[in-house]
Protein backbone atom coordinates (compact mmCIF):
# COMPACT_ATOMS: atom_id res chain seq x y z
CA UNK A 1 0.00 0.00 0.00
CA UNK A 2 1.23 3.34 -0.04
CA UNK A 3 2.64 5.30 2.84
CA UNK A 4 1.64 8.85 3.87
CA UNK A 5 2.26 11.51 1.56
CA UNK A 6 3.70 9.25 -0.88
CA UNK A 7 3.37 10.33 -4.50
CA UNK A 8 5.49 8.12 -6.35
CA UNK A 9 4.55 4.71 -7.76
CA UNK A 10 4.21 1.97 -5.51
CA UNK A 11 6.49 -0.80 -5.70
CA UNK A 12 5.68 -3.23 -8.52
CA UNK A 13 4.14 -6.75 -8.25
CA UNK A 14 3.76 -7.91 -11.66
CA UNK A 15 5.99 -7.86 -14.39
CA UNK A 16 4.05 -5.36 -16.33
CA UNK A 17 4.11 -2.50 -13.43
CA UNK A 18 7.62 -3.45 -13.47
CA UNK A 19 7.86 -2.28 -17.23
CA UNK A 20 5.26 0.57 -16.53
CA UNK A 21 7.97 2.10 -13.85
CA UNK A 22 10.94 1.68 -16.18
CA UNK A 23 8.76 3.63 -18.37
CA UNK A 24 7.80 6.16 -16.10
CA UNK A 25 11.64 6.87 -15.72
CA UNK A 26 12.23 7.21 -18.69
CA UNK A 27 9.24 9.80 -19.31
CA UNK A 28 10.53 11.30 -16.10
CA UNK A 29 14.14 11.66 -17.40
CA UNK A 30 12.69 13.51 -20.47
CA UNK A 31 10.87 15.69 -19.27
CA UNK A 32 13.05 16.80 -16.45
CA UNK A 33 15.62 17.92 -19.48
CA UNK A 34 12.89 20.16 -21.28
CA UNK A 35 12.35 21.54 -18.20
CA UNK A 36 15.82 22.46 -17.51
CA UNK A 37 16.09 23.80 -21.27
CA UNK A 38 12.77 25.67 -20.63
CA UNK A 39 13.63 27.32 -17.33
CA UNK A 40 17.47 28.17 -18.82
CA UNK A 41 15.68 30.07 -21.84
CA UNK A 42 13.43 31.71 -19.45
CA UNK A 43 16.61 32.95 -17.53
CA UNK A 44 18.08 33.99 -20.55
CA UNK A 45 14.59 36.01 -21.58
CA UNK A 46 14.44 37.49 -18.55
CA UNK A 47 18.24 38.65 -17.96
CA UNK A 48 18.97 39.94 -21.97
CA UNK A 49 19.90 43.34 -22.24
CA UNK A 50 19.29 43.09 -26.32
CA UNK A 51 15.75 44.25 -27.47
CA UNK A 52 14.74 44.09 -31.14
CA UNK A 53 11.25 44.18 -32.56
CA UNK A 54 12.29 43.87 -35.91
CA UNK A 55 12.77 39.94 -36.07
CA UNK A 56 10.88 38.25 -38.44
CA UNK A 57 12.88 35.50 -39.81
CA UNK A 58 14.55 32.20 -38.15
CA UNK A 59 14.35 29.53 -40.15
CA UNK A 60 17.16 27.29 -39.00
CA UNK A 61 15.94 27.71 -35.32
CA UNK A 62 12.11 26.83 -36.50
CA UNK A 63 13.16 23.70 -38.24
CA UNK A 64 15.43 22.42 -35.17
CA UNK A 65 12.12 23.17 -32.88
CA UNK A 66 10.00 21.38 -35.17
CA UNK A 67 12.13 18.59 -35.67
CA UNK A 68 13.58 17.89 -32.52
CA UNK A 69 9.75 17.73 -30.46
CA UNK A 70 9.05 15.47 -33.05
CA UNK A 71 11.83 13.02 -32.11
CA UNK A 72 11.39 13.54 -28.49
CA UNK A 73 8.26 12.20 -29.18
CA UNK A 74 8.80 9.06 -31.09
CA UNK A 75 11.36 8.25 -28.05
CA UNK A 76 8.62 8.17 -26.22
CA UNK A 77 5.93 6.81 -27.59
CA UNK A 78 7.56 3.73 -28.64
CA UNK A 79 8.45 2.24 -25.33
CA UNK A 80 4.82 3.26 -24.51
CA UNK A 81 3.06 1.73 -27.49
CA UNK A 82 5.02 -1.63 -26.44
CA UNK A 83 3.81 -1.68 -23.27
CA UNK A 84 0.10 -1.07 -24.74
CA UNK A 85 -0.14 -3.88 -26.30
CA UNK A 86 1.96 -6.26 -23.86
CA UNK A 87 -0.76 -5.23 -21.42
CA UNK A 88 -3.11 -6.76 -24.10
CA UNK A 89 -1.38 -10.54 -24.39
CA UNK A 90 -3.76 -13.05 -22.25
CA UNK A 91 -1.08 -15.85 -21.50
CA UNK A 92 -3.41 -18.56 -21.18
CA UNK A 93 -4.60 -17.61 -17.50
CA UNK A 94 -4.78 -20.60 -14.74
CA UNK A 95 -7.69 -18.75 -13.18
CA UNK A 96 -10.67 -16.89 -13.79
CA UNK A 97 -12.03 -14.47 -11.41
CA UNK A 98 -15.16 -12.43 -12.31
CA UNK A 99 -15.13 -8.89 -9.64
CA UNK A 100 -18.66 -7.22 -9.92
CA UNK A 101 -19.25 -3.74 -8.73
CA UNK A 102 -21.72 -2.58 -6.65
CA UNK A 103 -22.76 0.72 -4.55
CA UNK A 104 -20.72 0.31 -2.44
CA UNK A 105 -19.08 -3.06 -2.27
CA UNK A 106 -17.48 -5.40 -4.61
CA UNK A 107 -18.41 -8.98 -5.41
CA UNK A 108 -16.11 -11.89 -5.94
CA UNK A 109 -16.87 -14.83 -8.03
CA UNK A 110 -14.47 -18.20 -8.15
CA UNK A 111 -16.57 -20.20 -10.24
CA UNK A 112 -13.37 -22.11 -12.06
CA UNK A 113 -13.82 -24.97 -9.67
CA UNK A 114 -16.87 -24.78 -7.39
CA UNK A 115 -19.29 -21.48 -7.00
CA UNK A 116 -17.61 -19.33 -4.77
CA UNK A 117 -19.29 -16.20 -4.51
CA UNK A 118 -18.84 -13.52 -1.89
CA UNK A 119 -19.09 -9.91 -0.72
CA UNK A 120 -16.36 -7.61 -0.34
CA UNK A 121 -17.46 -4.38 2.10
CA UNK A 122 -14.76 -2.30 3.33
CA UNK A 123 -14.77 -2.75 7.34
CA UNK A 124 -16.34 0.21 9.02
CA UNK A 125 -14.03 2.32 11.28
CA UNK A 126 -15.71 0.60 14.51
CA UNK A 127 -14.74 -2.56 13.45
CA UNK A 128 -11.31 -2.57 12.97
CA UNK A 129 -9.11 -4.60 14.77
CA UNK A 130 -5.85 -3.17 16.17
CA UNK A 131 -3.13 -3.23 13.10
CA UNK A 132 -6.06 -3.23 10.49
CA UNK A 133 -6.11 0.02 7.83
CA UNK A 134 -9.19 2.69 8.32
CA UNK A 135 -10.62 2.74 4.73
CA UNK A 136 -8.59 -0.11 3.25
CA UNK A 137 -9.02 -3.26 5.07
CA UNK A 138 -12.43 -5.30 4.15
CA UNK A 139 -14.22 -8.08 5.90
CA UNK A 140 -13.40 -10.59 2.99
CA UNK A 141 -10.51 -10.43 0.76
CA UNK A 142 -9.41 -11.76 -2.29
CA UNK A 143 -7.05 -14.85 -2.30
CA UNK A 144 -4.94 -15.08 -4.81
CA UNK A 145 -2.10 -17.47 -5.81
CA UNK A 146 1.15 -16.09 -7.53
CA UNK A 147 3.43 -16.97 -9.63
CA UNK A 148 -0.09 -17.86 -12.22
CA UNK A 149 -1.62 -16.19 -14.72
CA UNK A 150 -4.84 -15.22 -13.78
CA UNK A 151 -8.12 -13.60 -15.75
CA UNK A 152 -10.26 -11.07 -14.02
CA UNK A 153 -13.64 -10.35 -15.84
CA UNK A 154 -14.75 -7.14 -14.65
CA UNK A 155 -18.50 -5.31 -14.61
CA UNK A 156 -20.75 -3.70 -12.83
CA UNK A 157 -24.50 -4.16 -11.09
CA UNK A 158 -25.35 -0.64 -11.56
CA UNK A 159 -23.21 2.42 -11.80
CA UNK A 160 -19.90 2.71 -13.10
CA UNK A 161 -16.99 1.63 -11.04
CA UNK A 162 -13.26 1.15 -11.47
CA UNK A 163 -11.03 -2.05 -10.02
CA UNK A 164 -7.81 -0.87 -9.58
CA UNK A 165 -4.85 -2.08 -7.74
CA UNK A 166 -1.70 0.21 -8.46
CA UNK A 167 0.71 -2.19 -7.30
CA UNK A 168 -0.07 -4.60 -10.06
CA UNK A 169 -0.54 -1.97 -12.42
CA UNK A 170 -3.91 -2.80 -12.72
CA UNK A 171 -7.25 -0.03 -13.22
CA UNK A 172 -10.06 -1.23 -15.29
CA UNK A 173 -13.54 -0.23 -15.29
CA UNK A 174 -16.44 -1.89 -14.31
CA UNK A 175 -19.16 -0.93 -16.78
CA UNK A 176 -22.88 -2.12 -16.33
CA UNK A 177 -23.83 -4.66 -19.02
CA UNK A 178 -20.37 -4.68 -20.48
CA UNK A 179 -17.51 -7.51 -19.36
CA UNK A 180 -14.27 -5.83 -19.34
CA UNK A 181 -10.82 -8.16 -19.20
CA UNK A 182 -7.48 -8.20 -17.58
CA UNK A 183 -4.89 -10.44 -16.65
CA UNK A 184 -1.96 -9.74 -14.61
CA UNK A 185 0.62 -12.67 -12.77
CA UNK A 186 1.75 -11.57 -9.50
CA UNK A 187 5.50 -12.23 -8.65
CA UNK A 188 5.47 -11.74 -4.68
CA UNK A 189 2.97 -12.94 -1.51
CA UNK A 190 1.69 -10.05 0.54
CA UNK A 191 -1.25 -8.10 1.00
CA UNK A 192 -2.47 -5.02 -1.82
CA UNK A 193 -4.63 -2.50 -1.68
CA UNK A 194 -6.55 -1.01 -4.42
CA UNK A 195 -9.43 1.38 -4.66
CA UNK A 196 -12.75 2.14 -6.54
CA UNK A 197 -11.08 4.33 -9.50
CA UNK A 198 -14.42 6.25 -10.93
CA UNK A 199 -16.74 8.46 -9.33
CA UNK A 200 -20.02 5.92 -8.27
CA UNK A 201 -21.79 8.18 -5.66
CA UNK A 202 -21.55 8.72 -2.01
CA UNK A 203 -19.50 5.98 -0.74
CA UNK A 204 -16.97 5.80 -3.93
CA UNK A 205 -14.37 6.18 -1.69
CA UNK A 206 -15.32 3.32 0.95
CA UNK A 207 -15.00 0.99 -1.30
CA UNK A 208 -11.67 -0.75 -1.51
CA UNK A 209 -9.84 -3.70 -3.06
CA UNK A 210 -7.82 -6.15 -0.96
CA UNK A 211 -5.46 -8.79 -2.49
CA UNK A 212 -4.12 -11.51 -0.63
CA UNK A 213 -1.61 -13.25 -2.53
CA UNK A 214 0.13 -16.35 -1.61
CA UNK A 215 2.05 -19.32 -2.60
CA UNK A 216 0.66 -21.58 -5.12
CA UNK A 217 0.97 -24.65 -3.44
CA UNK A 218 -0.75 -23.09 -0.11
CA UNK A 219 -3.63 -21.55 -2.64
CA UNK A 220 -4.27 -25.28 -3.31
CA UNK A 221 -4.92 -26.54 0.06
CA UNK A 222 -8.07 -24.65 -0.69
CA UNK A 223 -7.82 -21.92 2.21
CA UNK A 224 -9.89 -19.58 -0.16
CA UNK A 225 -13.15 -22.36 -0.28
CA UNK A 226 -13.13 -23.00 3.43
CA UNK A 227 -15.21 -19.59 3.42
CA UNK B 1 10.49 3.90 -4.50
CA UNK B 2 7.60 3.36 -2.51
CA UNK B 3 7.93 2.73 0.91
CA UNK B 4 9.65 5.35 3.39
CA UNK B 5 13.03 5.72 3.50
CA UNK B 6 14.44 3.16 6.04
CA UNK B 7 17.33 3.95 8.51
CA UNK B 8 20.43 2.64 6.63
CA UNK B 9 18.67 3.52 2.82
CA UNK B 10 19.56 7.11 1.17
CA UNK B 11 16.86 9.81 1.07
CA UNK B 12 14.91 10.86 -1.71
CA UNK B 13 16.78 13.60 -3.28
CA UNK B 14 14.10 15.40 -6.12
CA UNK B 15 15.46 17.63 -8.52
CA UNK B 16 13.45 20.53 -9.80
CA UNK B 17 10.93 18.74 -7.43
CA UNK B 18 9.90 15.50 -9.03
CA UNK B 19 13.20 13.78 -10.69
CA UNK B 20 14.00 11.38 -7.64
CA UNK B 21 17.76 10.99 -8.64
CA UNK B 22 18.93 8.68 -5.33
CA UNK B 23 16.24 5.92 -6.02
CA UNK B 24 15.43 6.04 -10.07
CA UNK B 25 17.92 3.59 -11.67
CA UNK B 26 20.87 5.40 -13.70
CA UNK B 27 18.94 8.79 -12.61
CA UNK B 28 22.25 10.09 -10.66
CA UNK B 29 24.94 8.22 -13.01
CA UNK B 30 24.19 10.50 -16.08
CA UNK B 31 22.73 13.85 -13.50
CA UNK B 32 26.23 13.50 -12.71
CA UNK B 33 28.75 12.35 -15.89
CA UNK B 34 25.80 15.31 -17.65
CA UNK B 35 27.04 17.61 -15.19
CA UNK B 36 30.64 16.77 -15.24
CA UNK B 37 29.65 17.48 -19.38
CA UNK B 38 28.51 20.57 -18.90
CA UNK B 39 31.50 21.87 -17.93
CA UNK B 40 33.85 20.73 -19.73
CA UNK B 41 31.93 21.58 -22.73
CA UNK B 42 31.17 25.04 -21.50
CA UNK B 43 34.30 25.59 -19.83
CA UNK B 44 36.56 24.33 -22.83
CA UNK B 45 34.00 26.32 -25.43
CA UNK B 46 35.10 29.65 -23.47
CA UNK B 47 38.56 29.16 -23.31
CA UNK B 48 38.72 28.90 -27.15
CA UNK B 49 36.35 31.66 -27.68
CA UNK B 50 36.06 33.86 -24.42
CA UNK B 51 32.83 34.01 -25.59
CA UNK B 52 30.42 33.83 -21.86
CA UNK B 53 26.85 33.52 -23.20
CA UNK B 54 27.59 31.77 -26.41
CA UNK B 55 30.02 29.23 -23.68
CA UNK B 56 27.13 28.62 -21.44
CA UNK B 57 24.73 28.08 -24.17
CA UNK B 58 27.38 25.38 -25.45
CA UNK B 59 27.42 24.41 -21.50
CA UNK B 60 23.96 23.82 -21.42
CA UNK B 61 23.45 22.08 -24.29
CA UNK B 62 26.40 19.87 -23.63
CA UNK B 63 24.64 18.69 -20.00
CA UNK B 64 21.61 17.82 -21.88
CA UNK B 65 23.42 15.99 -24.87
CA UNK B 66 25.80 13.95 -22.03
CA UNK B 67 22.95 13.21 -19.85
CA UNK B 68 20.51 11.86 -22.53
CA UNK B 69 23.74 9.57 -24.05
CA UNK B 70 24.64 8.15 -20.57
CA UNK B 71 21.02 7.75 -19.36
CA UNK B 72 20.16 5.74 -22.57
CA UNK B 73 23.63 3.80 -22.41
CA UNK B 74 23.09 2.69 -18.65
CA UNK B 75 19.39 2.11 -19.28
CA UNK B 76 20.08 -0.50 -21.96
CA UNK B 77 22.47 -2.18 -19.93
CA UNK B 78 19.61 -2.19 -16.87
CA UNK B 79 17.71 -3.70 -18.96
CA UNK B 80 19.68 -6.66 -20.28
CA UNK B 81 21.16 -7.22 -16.54
CA UNK B 82 17.35 -7.57 -15.99
CA UNK B 83 17.04 -10.16 -18.08
CA UNK B 84 19.95 -12.21 -17.51
CA UNK B 85 18.78 -11.91 -14.24
CA UNK B 86 15.21 -13.21 -15.20
CA UNK B 87 16.44 -16.05 -16.53
CA UNK B 88 19.04 -16.76 -13.83
CA UNK B 89 16.13 -16.84 -11.47
CA UNK B 90 14.18 -19.32 -13.51
CA UNK B 91 17.35 -21.71 -14.15
CA UNK B 92 17.78 -21.60 -10.34
CA UNK B 93 14.45 -22.19 -9.74
CA UNK B 94 13.95 -25.13 -12.60
CA UNK B 95 17.27 -26.91 -10.91
CA UNK B 96 15.76 -26.81 -7.69
CA UNK B 97 12.25 -28.09 -8.93
CA UNK B 98 13.93 -31.43 -11.41
CA UNK B 99 17.11 -32.08 -9.53
CA UNK B 100 17.34 -35.77 -9.46
CA UNK B 101 14.77 -36.11 -11.62
CA UNK B 102 14.76 -37.12 -15.46
CA UNK B 103 14.37 -33.80 -16.26
CA UNK B 104 17.28 -32.17 -14.56
CA UNK B 105 18.72 -30.15 -17.00
CA UNK B 106 22.10 -30.98 -15.92
CA UNK B 107 21.40 -34.39 -16.42
CA UNK B 108 20.53 -34.02 -19.87
CA UNK B 109 23.79 -31.69 -20.40
CA UNK B 110 25.93 -34.43 -18.85
CA UNK B 111 24.53 -37.32 -21.10
CA UNK B 112 25.08 -35.46 -23.86
CA UNK B 113 28.52 -35.05 -23.86
CA UNK B 114 29.67 -38.10 -22.45
CA UNK B 115 28.09 -39.19 -25.46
Amino acid sequence: MAHAAQVGLQDATSPIMEELITFHDHALMIIFLICFLVLYALFLTLTTKLTNTNISDAQEMETVWTILPAIILVLIALPSLRILYMTDEVNDPSLTIKSIGHQWYWTYEYTDYGGLIFNSYMLPPLFLEPGDLRLLDVDNRMVLPIEAPIRMMITSQDVLHSWAVPTLGLKTDAIPGRLNQTTFTATRPGVYYGQCSEICGANHSFMPIVLELIPLKIFEMGPVFTL
Amino acid sequence: MAAPPEPGEPEERKLLGFLDVENTPCARHSILYGSLGSVVAGFGHFLFTSRIRRSCDVGVGGFILVTLGCWFHCRYNYAKQRIQERIAREEIKKKILYEGTHLDPERKHNGSSSN
